[in-house]
């Protein structure tokens, strides 16, 4: 695994942020929660006390002798129709489709299994709304076109029966021949005692048929109606029959018996006061019978613009779906004497508030932990990047140190004060000792022969001296052995001392625009001239090759080589000499026949003092010539290699010279 | 009376082998270990022909030092530098300074004294009239076999004892070869092949200084050089 997949992996763990910070968030919204949840109870427990003891304000002021007791509307008996707070108003057309569909809500009165009939009430925006369908197998209408109060044309009756706000006992009659609307109609006694059916236009209604029976639809202002409320059915099972009379009205006076339950109009506007976006505060009775509820549950959404796409992917990952349930609390609203309940008082609130206040912060902490993560993972891959960058610069610089040649000094990326920059600096300064070293080496053996020199000359002159002196014969040749091994020593320093002088003088060497071929050509005839037990065999290219460079070093050159290959070549061996041209280069090849190379690095043979090769005289040998053919090579850019013919055929030096 | 020779060198052995070698010759011969005991005797009397070591004693360069004020002293006193030194740096400094040859101690006695001769034979014959017999003449090349002297389209190119007899063994026989161990039997020098190039260049640029068209000394890559017309 490289280094900078490590760290990319550990800038990873940084991931660990928002993780970390999803926790917190769901425990924020929980501690949120929880306060909301207390703060919307205390508002509840306000309002509630607020309303305490206000019946009046609960309750739709009752009139006439029942008005100052106020106990009495709390007793709710059988009788009592306890309408229900309508979303909207619905469309007063005999169908049952656009009210709520609520079984408890019904007011279902009997007289017998086949005489009952069910009464639904609802209330919207002051207007009391009934829905009340009779089981009737015989529903009888009245006969079209006659007065509704002729007995014998009479139908299936419907009364209401209530007190209006004045406390006067009132009394509103449905009749209809056919389905259809209807509207009520009162009796009136006239001057004469005669009775006459006068419209009621505010009560008007629908009526239909349905299986089993009919239903009637009506629409009351609660401005006609106090609190005492009934409804009674004269059931006849034909035109003018006796009637079957049930229901919440004294049969005989037609009084109500039940009230009509309503909030008062004032109770609205006090709650709508609290109303706030996201909230919905109800009245019910002690029965659970809502009276009044201010509902803003829906404006928090429009109010709210839809969150950013960023937000709704967090909170898919951070709620557990379907968990953020509404917050509402409940509280009994008491009478002045904080003894019984008079009604109950409940607020809800969306989730939607907190929801919104803990995705804010959820999107923050997440944008911000996310930018983070990424932040810290760019930045380690780049430190990554960087820190492989400069271990492989080193690495390269390590390996490309140590030159055949010897050692380069320079050593890159040690202007670092970190650790890196200490291991490149101990390296530098390991390499710079390792080179003053190889080059102490290196002219150690120049050094040496200079050293020797003086003391050699001496021992040379004094011998010269000695001959010069009257020696006996057995002297004298002690006196041959001695010259000569001077003679030796002299040129082995002279051989020593050889590499510095070649050195110097390629260094001084001048460079000039030169023709390969025929400096080749006449080389090659002057090695034919001074080593005649050889052969030499030349394959040249037939155009010019033009090279800048030194002709003398390049002689030279060849003269090594030559030399090396007659060394090592048996007598009437015939050597190559080639020049091959590529894209970029001039090749220079000398193949000689003979022992292959030794099998140490190949390089090896082009430094100098070494040798490995014994050559066939006493000369001594130091390697020089080969590594003049380097120097030289490397004064014109180029290079020299040495490697093995084929099958044994002797060796091949090759120098490469760019053009 | 007998010729004098100042050897200053600072190695007491060698100095003395010198001076036994050159006595026996039939010389007279002085010794100097130091610069400044040299001068002090050069400035009583001059000797004939001085060989100075490069460094002496604990003066580095003392040699050269020495030999400038020689030259000073006196323009044609023949001066021979014999040195354990031999970088082409300081032969070209040695030379340039006015000295007539640059040897190095690996010279056989025998050798250093067929080049003290020759160079004696060069300061008697500048000391007689000019006489013809001894002159080499190789169309604008005059060398004057006597007096060692070169000249270039009657220009005097100023050669050390070395090189002036590479240009004789080159001129003697133009148009033939002459490889680098005839130069160096010639000259009376052992020199390695480098030595004998960068004498080579020399010559030629001391001539291409008279007269920069020069190109009579041409290589003959593999065998030597040959001296063209």
């Amino acid at each position: 695994m490289s280094l900078r997949l490590k760290l990319l992996l550990l800038g990873l763990l940084t991931l660990v942020l928002p993780w970390a910070g999803c926790r917190y968030a769901r425990e924020m919204e929980s501690a949120l929660r929880e306060g909301e949840q207390t703060s919307l109870e205390s508002v509840a427990e306000t309002l509630a006390t607020s309303l305490e003891g206000r019946v009046d304000l609960l309750y739709r002021a009752p009139a006439g002798p029942e008005a100052q007791d106020s106990g009495a509307l709390l007793k709710s008996g059988p009788y009592d129709l306890k309408p229900l707070a309508l979303p909207a108003a619905p469309l007063v057309d005999g169908y049952s489709d656009d009210w709520p569909r609520d079984p408890s809500a019904w007011a279902w009165y009997q007289k017998d299994p086949a005489h009952r009939f069910g009464v639904l009430t609802g209330v919207f925006e002051r207007v009391l709304y009934l829905l009340i369908e009779v089981h009737d197998e015989h529903p009888v209408f009245d006969a079209p076109g006659a007065s509704p109060l002729e007995p014998h044309a009479t139908g299936d009756r419907i009364w209401l029966g209530f007190q209006d706000p004045g406390g006067t006992e009132r009394q509103v009659f449905l009749a209809a021949t056919g389905p259809g609307a209807v509207t009520g109609r009162y009796i009136e006694t006239g001057e004469y005692g005669q009775q006459l059916a006068q419209l009621e236009p505010r009560v008007r209604g629908a009526w239909q048929l349905v299986p089993g029976g009919y239903r009637l639809e009506l629409r009351v202002p609660l401005s006609m109606l106090g609190t005492g409320f009934g409804v009674l059915i004269d059931d006849r099972d034909a035109r003018g029959a006796a009637p079957v009379s049930y229901g919440s009205l004294h049969p005989d006076d037609l009084r109500p018996v039940g009230h009509l339950i309503v909030a008062s109009p004032e109770l609205t506007t006090y709650l709508a006061q609290f109303s706030q976006p996201g909230l919905k505060v109800s009245v019910a009775t002690p029965g659970g019978q809502v009276l009044a509820r201010v509902d803003e549950l829906k404006r928090v959404a429009e109010l709210a613009s839809a969150p950013p796409l960023i937000a709704r992917l967090y909170r898919r990952f951070v709620d557990e779906p379907g968990t953020a349930p509404a917050i509402e609390a409940r509280v009994p609203i008491y009478d002045r004497e904080h003894r019984t309940p008079i009604g109950e008082l409940e607020v809800t609130q969306t989730p939607d508030r907190w929801l919104r206040l803990r995705d804010r912060a959820l999107t923050h902490m997440l944008n911000f932990t996310l930018a983070t993560s990424v932040v810290v993972v760019i930045a380690m891959f780049a430190f990554a990047a960087w820190l492989a960058l400069r271990l492989s610069r080193l690495r390269q610089a390590s390996e490309s140190a140590l030159t055949r040649e010897g050692l380069i000094a320079t050593f890159p990326d040690t202007g670092a004060r970190d650790e890196l920059g200490d291991v490149a600096r101990s390296f530098s300064s390991l390499l710079g000792r390792l080179n003053e070293y190889t080059g102490y080496l290196r002219t150690l053996a120049g050094k040496l022969a200079h050293e020797i020199r003086t003391p050699l000359t001496i021992v040379r002159s004094s011998l010269e001296n000695l001959e010069a002196e009257p020696v006996s014969d057995s002297a004298r040749s002690y006196l041959e052995r001695a010259r000569q091994g001077s003679e030796r020593l002299n040129a082995i320093l002279q051989a020593m001392g050889a590499a510095t002088r070649v050195e110097e003088a390629i260094g001084a060497a001048e460079r000039s625009r030169l023709d390969l071929v025929p400096l080749i050509e006449s080389a090659v005839a002057a090695y034919r001239g001074a080593f005649p037990e050889r052969r030499f065999a030349s394959e040249l290219p037939a155009g010019p090759v033009m090279l800048e460079g030194a002709a003398d070093l390049i002689v030279q050159m060849l003269d090594k080589l030559i030399e090396n290959a007659v060394d090592f070549s048996p007598p009437g061996a015939t050597i190559t000499v080639r020049l091959l041209l590529t894209e970029e280069a001039a090749v220079l090849e000398v193949d000689n026949p003979g022992p292959p190379l030794p099998s140490e690095a190949p390089g090896r043979l082009f430094e100098s003092l070494w040798q490995s090769r014994g050559g066939g005289d006493n000369r001594p040998h130091f390697g020089l010539g080969l590594y003049i053919v380097r120097l030289i090579a490397e004064f014109h850019l180029g290079s020299a290699s040495a490697g093995n013919l084929p099958e044994g055929g002797g060796a091949r030096f090759a120098i490469r010279l760019p053009r | 009376m007998k010729r004098l020779i100042a050897i200053v060198e600072d190695e007491a052995a060698l100095r003395d082998n010198y001076a036994a070698a050159f006595t026996r010759e039939g010389y007279a011969v002085r010794t100097y270990a130091t610069r400044s005991q040299a001068m002090s005797a050069f400035a009583a009397r001059l000797p004939d022909l001085a060989i100075i070591d490069i460094s002496l004693e604990d003066e580095p360069e003392g040699g050269f030092e020495l030999c400038r004020q020689l030259r000073a002293l006196s323009p044609a006193l023949p001066i021979i530098f014999l040195t354990a030194r031999d970088s082409e740096l300081d032969a070209v400094s040695g030379l340039r300074l006015g000295a007539d040859d640059f040897l190095t101690k690996d010279l056989s006695l025998t050798h250093l004294s067929a080049r003290v001769n020759a160079l004696f034979r060069r300061v008697d014959a500048l000391r007689k009239p000019e006489q013809e017999g001894d002159v080499l003449r190789r169309g604008p090349l005059t060398l004057d076999t006597e007096r060692m002297q070169a000249q270039w389209d009657g220009k005097v190119v100023l050669l050390s004892l070395t090189e002036f007899w590479i240009v004789h063994a080159l001129a003697r026989h133009p148009g033939h070869v002459r490889n680098r161990q005839q130069l160096m039997d010639a000259a009376n020098v052992v020199l390695d092949d480098n030595t004998v190039t960068s004498h080579v260049k020399r010559i030629r640029r001391k001539f291409q200084g008279v007269d920069p068209k020069f190109d009579a000394v041409q290589t003959v890559y593999g065998m030597g050089y040959r001296w063209v017309e």
